[in-house]
């Protein structure tokens, strides 16, 4: 007997006429784990919830859910449920009757009705607002409301479509912090579609980063942005630095590539990626894992194996208080460096001079092209 | 030219436009005027003459109520009355329905056919009365449905009311609803059926509990607007009804052809009353409704 998992996808497809939405996903999403599906629009990640909730059927594939095959089974008949994007609460029915529609359906005794509707409004605190009309609320109350009528039904899994996308900035960030509280007090899985990599990163336990209907890479969010495995993930997670090149040398997990100036930089190979000598190649490292120095000097090396040095042009430099950016050319390709600003040390690299990059050479991706 | 033939001249080039501006105006508001004149002189005349003490429509002959006393204790017309609201009720419960599944066919399914469906869901508000209504004589007398009489009891009055009027009006009546119905359905989010759906409703419960009311101001709508279209149809209610079936419009019309009294304006000035108070419903209704039921507006 295999694991069970709370939600498991395998080789799942699902094609619009001749539009592949989703190509081939095999997912597992372990018990009270957050889950994230992170990718741009029309990635797939909307539908493959989609799927697991029953609105959508898969053309392929199966969905299981705490190792129930799910085949066609129709959305009311899945220990699931969902908060939509924009909400979707009945705007003909109270608060207070929208929280209590999922329980009434499943005929639950009219007391238990009362006081666990009670409960749910409590846990998302909009006790008092029972009576009013969604049209009544604000955005975020709205959100909230979505939130209890969804947990009061204590589904085995609950599917969050882009739930914060319709709140302002400042908003979004506090429900953020609220919903992961809320998930740890309430222990129950939680799949989570979003476009907002920030969000995803601060939130989840594990994302799947996808795009064009494929996942590319599942891991925590430290996984995701320390150790992309493809050029997709490290561009579209964080900010960093693509450099082009042709593999020259293989070594223990690092490999040397000589960029399109002729020079020769280092850079880590992913677990289960295979390059071989010759091998046109991108070389991905973060701008705040640079180092940049006037010409013949090195910095510390502190404790770092190898090190990567590359001659450049600093061509711009930008004071953003906490931090100092600079944008160097390296050859043709623009390269970002950001320094955090940690003492008053006046700065030793000027617009126009010739500068020498550095980095630890584990901290650069080799990626294929 | 001085600076004082300039301001002059100036002065008197703005109070041009002064003058021309205010002429503008007040021919607008005339023109104004004059299209609601045209458009409700008349009926203010039919209501002042059904009040006239003579038995002339023309002349002004003094104030009384001598037509509507007259009118309540003529038997042809108040039956016609009684046969014009069973007709008119009858077909609207009827096309509601009808209409109602047509508007949720078209709007939430694809099936085979669908494009020439849409457009003989149209057709009745298209093609002219009279020409449906040839269409309608020909379908009942051909299909051997005849005109047989539904002999029913309607509040205590007997009434003898051919089914052949019934469908007739049911089948224009059913692109009405259709039309007004869709139109509300359209603008309903279909995420708010698939959230009832995610909350355990079956597709049963999902209509009762969420389409339909989001549905209702819509219904309502096309409830109203098929009553009132129901109720003062001449042309199929009078190729349709057979011999000796009289509706309040078929009534006033054959009182018409023995000369015009102001019993006929008092009839008139009844149903007219009787239209309004339906549009006084039907707005009342569509503000009870949420702030996005333009299918109210319709009329």
């Amino acid at each position: 007997m295999s694991e069970t998992y709370a939600v498991e996808l395998r080789n799942v497809v699902k094609q619009f006429g001749e539009v592949v939405a989703v190509n081939n996903v095999s997912l597992r999403i372990g018990e009270g784990e957050f889950f994230s599906m992170l990718g741009p629009s029309g990635c797939g990640k909307t539908t493959t919830l989609r799927m697991i909730a029953g609105l959508e059927m898969p053309t392929s594939g199966s969905v299981m859910i705490y190792g129930e095959e799910q085949g066609y089974l129709p959305p009311y008949q899945r220990p699931v449920n969902t908060v939509f994007q924009n909400y979707a609460l009945f705007p003909h029915m109270t608060v207070a009757q929208n929280v209590a529609f999922g329980l009434e359906m499943k005929k639950v005794p009219k007391d238990e009705i009362r006081r666990r509707v009670a409960e749910a409004l409590e846990l998302v605190q909009l006790t008092g607002k029972e009576k009013r009309r969604p049209k009544q609320l604000s955005g975020g109350q709205k959100q909230r409301v979505a939130l209890a009528r969804a947990l009061v039904n204590r589904p085995k899994v609950l599917l969050l479509d882009e739930p914060l996308g319709a709140l302002d900035l400042k908003l979004r960030k506090a429900m953020q912090s609220e919903l992961k509280a809320l998930q740890e007090r309430v222990g129950i899985t939680f799949v989570y579609v979003t476009h907002d990599q920030e969000e995803a990163l601060v939130m989840s336990d594990r994302i799947a980063v996808m795009n064009e209907g494929n996942v590319l890479q599942v891991g925590t969010p430290e996984e995701i942005y320390e150790t992309p495995t493809s050029r997709f993930v490290a561009d579209f997670i964080g900010k960093t630095n693509f450099l082009n090149g042709e593999v020259v040398e293989i070594g223990d997990g690092l490999a040397k590539v000589v960029l399109e100036n002729g020079a020769v930089v280092e850079a880590s190979v992913p677990e289960g990626k295979t390059f071989v000598r010759g091998e046109r190649a991108t070389v991905s490292i973060r701008p705040e894992r640079v180092y940049i120095t006037p010409a013949n000097e090195l910095p510390d090396v502190r404790n770092a194996k190898a090190f990567s040095h590359l001659p450049a042009k600093l061509v711009k430099f930008f004071y953003v208080g906490s931090e100092r950016r600079y944008v160097v050319l390296v050859g043709d390709t623009e390269v970002v460096v950001q320094a955090q600003n940690v003492d008053r040390s006046t700065r030793r690299c000027h617009t126009g001079d010739e500068v020498v990059l550095h980095w630890d050479s584990a901290q650069a991706r080799l990626l294929k092209e | 030219m001085s600076e004082q033939a300039l301001s002059r001249a100036l002065s008197r080039r703005s109070r041009m436009a002064h003058l021309k501006k205010q002429l503008g105006e007040g021919l607008f508001h005339l023109y104004g005027l004059t299209g609601y004149l045209f458009l409700y002189l008349p009926i203010i005349i039919l209501v002042i003459f059904s009040f006239n003490d003579s038995r002339s429509t023309a002349q002004w002959a003094g104030f009384t109520t001598h037509w509507y006393a007259d009118m309540m204790n003529d038997h042809q017309i108040i039956l016609s009355l009684w046969n014009s609201l069973f007709v008119a009720i009858v077909s609207t419960l009827v096309s509601l329905v009808i209409g109602t599944l047509a508007a949720l066919a078209m709007e939430r399914y694809r099936f085979w056919g669908k494009l020439m469906m849409d457009a003989v869901l149209y057709l009745p508000i298209i093609i002219p009365d009279i020409a449906m209504a040839i269409m309608l004589l020909i379908f009942f007398d051909v299909s051997g449905i005849g005109f047989q009489p539904w002999k029913a009891n309607f509040f205590g009055v007997h009434l003898a009311v051919p089914y052949s009027v019934i469908i007739g009006h049911v089948a224009f009546n059913i692109s009405f609803v259709a039309v007004v119905v869709r139109a509300r359905l359209a603008q309903m989010d279909q995420v708010l059926e698939e959230a009832a759906q995610d909350l355990y409703a079956d597709p049963w419960r999902t209509f009762w509990r969420v389409t339909f009311p989001m549905l209702l101001p819509g219904i309502m709508g096309g409830a109203l607007l098929a009553f009132t279209l129901s109720m003062d149809d001449f042309v199929i209610t009078f190729f349709t009804s057979g011999a000796g079936f009289n509706t309040l419009p078929v009534r006033v019309f054959s009182m018409i052809k023995k000369g015009v009294t102001p019993k006929i304006n008092a009839v008139s000035s009844l149903m007219l009353l009787f239209s309004l108070v339906l549009v006084a419903i039907s707005l009342i209704i569509g503000k009870g409704g949420d702030e996005n039921s333009s299918a109210n507006t319709m009329f």
